[in-house]
């Protein structure tokens, strides 16, 4: 568990995070997003007490990460793919960072297994590609065993097939019972593993609930419909009055076809039905989290947060 | 990219393991020592800075022994081994900048203070590892220069029966060495930056006693400034080298003090700075 509490990181005049409050649950995967700048590195950063908060505090387990005599063991950190010396090897990389707490070479070897690192571990980690970089890193977080993992972009450059590796992983320690924070710009990515998202802008929290509720609250359920008496059909929709989707908003998107919001697509069916309308076509489509995601961070409602019930 | 372990075995693996008992690793300082040990030695800058170190004094020591005789009687036999230093000093003083600065280009200071958020410390953890690696590496520098220079020097050898003429210089000798790397391992954590780290180094290692010297010719009013330059590092470690000198525990001292201001500075610039 990951309970920040008012916490603010001013560099001179600018104000990198602004009064942020939120709490990270174990059994879930959290997910931070936000554009570049928004302060996410800030936020974890100052999670693992790299950066100390101007004002506020955040602890891990109830406590400051600064105070733990035992931070690998309960927190696993991947800030960047290059927090490692260029001129270490990434096995001698891990013994060093595994010998702070007595834990055992044998673990180096097994989180190297791991993480597909057996073949290039006596490689310099300077020769290494941002892949093998972001596998290191994640090989040096779960070195303790956490039971917290923070990862800023844990799937930046890597294959298809280590950012489904990733995503399975993350989702497998969640079910565990741990605490995951991670980031990430790749939204369809975010929608495959977050449970709960939190969306930072400038800042300050913009949202902070689960993600089938962001994206419901922020997305219009849409219904694309086609009917070769569109006019008609745009009329009888319309007059069919607001219903519990929110008001009825009718767009010709092209020849015969109309974007249609507020109203399920079984409803639309039926009306057409009851007035004599043939349909072509009738699909409903949902919002994702990337449409979610450029409504809280664009436009008119840019950095205003939003009441999420 | 490489084959990474099927993703299958890979979350089987991780479910066989119990859940999350309380883990027996933790912190000490020791660990956190013998982590900074396994970290300097695992560079290869390092193994260079030594091999370059112990090349250079060696030689020196060769060439100073086998000039001896011309020499005339101002050179004792000990000093053959000690005097390297002056010129050995720069590359112990980089070695110490680059353990810490390294550290900074890198990144790898933020998984150092992930792991040990104490950063007093990882200060005084690499603190002790780059000096105790420094002493090493001139104890046996010193051992092997004692060894091949000792048939050139024939009869005239180190008397080892006067503390003064053998033990207490090359003991000095061993010490002066770890101080300079503690400086350049101060100015590292304060600096950060390698270029400046190893520019602040050379400049009071070597530049500032030359600087300080120019003033000799300035005459009696600036003679001041001459006089300060005996509490630089290289002074102070001339006086501790000097055999029977009467200056050796003022020379340890001073050579001490550098060091300690340096890393207390290092100290307050780790509290205070974000990582």
């Amino acid at each position: 568990m990951i309970v920040a509490e008012r916490l603010t990181k001013r560099y001179g005049s600018t104000t990198a995070v602004d009064d942020v409050s939120f709490t990270v649950r174990p059994g879930l995967v959290t997910g931070f997003l936000g554009p570049n700048g928004a302060g996410k590195s800030t936020t974890m950063r100052m999670i693992v007490g790299l950066d100390a908060p101007s004002a506020g505090s955040v602890t891990v387990g109830g406590r400051r990460y600064a105070q733990s005599r035992t931070p690998l063991t309960e927190v696993g950190v991947l800030l960047d793919a290059k927090a490692v010396h260029t001129g270490r090897s990434a096995r001698a990389h891990l013994r060093a960072m595994a010998a702070t707490h007595g834990i055992p070479n044998s673990r180096v070897d097994e989180v190297i297994a791991l993480t597909g690192l057996e073949s290039v571990a006596r490689r310099r980690a300077g020769k290494f590609s941002l892949g093998m970089g972001q596998r290191l890193g994640i090989a040096a977080a779960l070195l303790g065993d956490p039971g917290t993992l923070i990862l800023d972009e844990p799937v930046n450059g890597l294959d298809p097939e280590g950012v489904r590796w990733v995503r399975e992983f993350v989702r497998h320690l969640a079910r565990e019972g741990r605490t995951v924070l991670l980031s990430s710009h790749l939204m369809s990515e975010m929608a495959q593993t977050a449970d709960h998202v939190i969306v930072l802008g400038r800042g300050r929290v913009l949202a902070d609930a689960p993600l089938g509720e962001l994206v419901a609250a922020w997305t219009a359920n849409e219904v694309v419909v086609r009917t070769p008496q569109p006019a008609e059909l745009a009329a009888s929709l319309q007059a069919s009055g607001p219903s519990a989707g929110g008001p009825v908003a009718v767009e010709s998107v092209a020849d015969g076809t109309l974007r249609v919001t507020g109203l399920p697509a079984a409803a639309i069916g039926d009306l057409a039905a009851a007035r004599g309308i043939a349909l072509h076509e009738l699909t409903p489509r949902t919002g994702s989290l990337e449409e979610a995601y450029m409504a809280l961070t664009e436009g008119s409602v840019q950095y205003q947060s939003k009441e999420i019930a | 990219m490489t084959a990474a372990a099927p993703v299958d075995a890979t979350v089987d693996a991780a479910a066989q393991r119990p859940a999350r008992p309380a883990s027996p690793y933790r912190l000490s300082f020791g660990r956190v020592v013998r982590s900074e040990w396994i970290k300097l030695l695992t560079l290869r800058s390092t193994w260079w800075s030594l091999g370059v170190t112990v090349a250079l004094s060696l030689a020196i020591s060769l060439m100073m022994a086998s000039a001896s005789r011309d020499f005339g009687g101002g050179l004792t036999p000990v000093m053959t081994i000690v005097m390297p230093m002056q010129f050995t000093m720069l590359v112990a003083g980089i070695l110490g900048a680059i353990a810490v600065t390294g550290e900074y280009s890198t990144g790898m200071i933020r998984s150092t203070f992930t792991a040990e958020p104490r950063r007093g410390a990882v200060l005084g953890a690499k603190a002790i590892v780059v000096a105790v690696v420094m002493a090493l590496a001139t104890a046996l520098t010193y051992l092997v220069a004692i060894l091949l220079t000792a048939p050139i020097l024939g009869g005239a050898g180190i008397d080892w029966s006067d503390a003064a003429q053998s033990w207490v210089p090359l003991g000095a000798g061993v010490f002066a060495m770890a101080m300079f790397a503690l400086i350049g391992l101060g100015f590292g954590f304060i600096i950060r930056n390698g270029a400046g780290a190893i520019a602040a180094t050379v400049g009071v290692l070597f530049v500032l006693p030359i600087v300080l010297n120019m003033f000799v010719f300035a005459g009696e009013s600036w003679q001041w400034i001459v006089d300060l330059g005996q509490y630089l590092p290289m002074a102070a470690a001339q006086m501790a080298t000097t055999p029977a000198g009467d200056d050796v525990l003022r020379g340890i001292l001073t050579l001490a003090a550098w060091p300690a201001a340096l890393l207390l500075g290092a100290w307050a610039a780790l509290r205070t700075r974000d990582a």
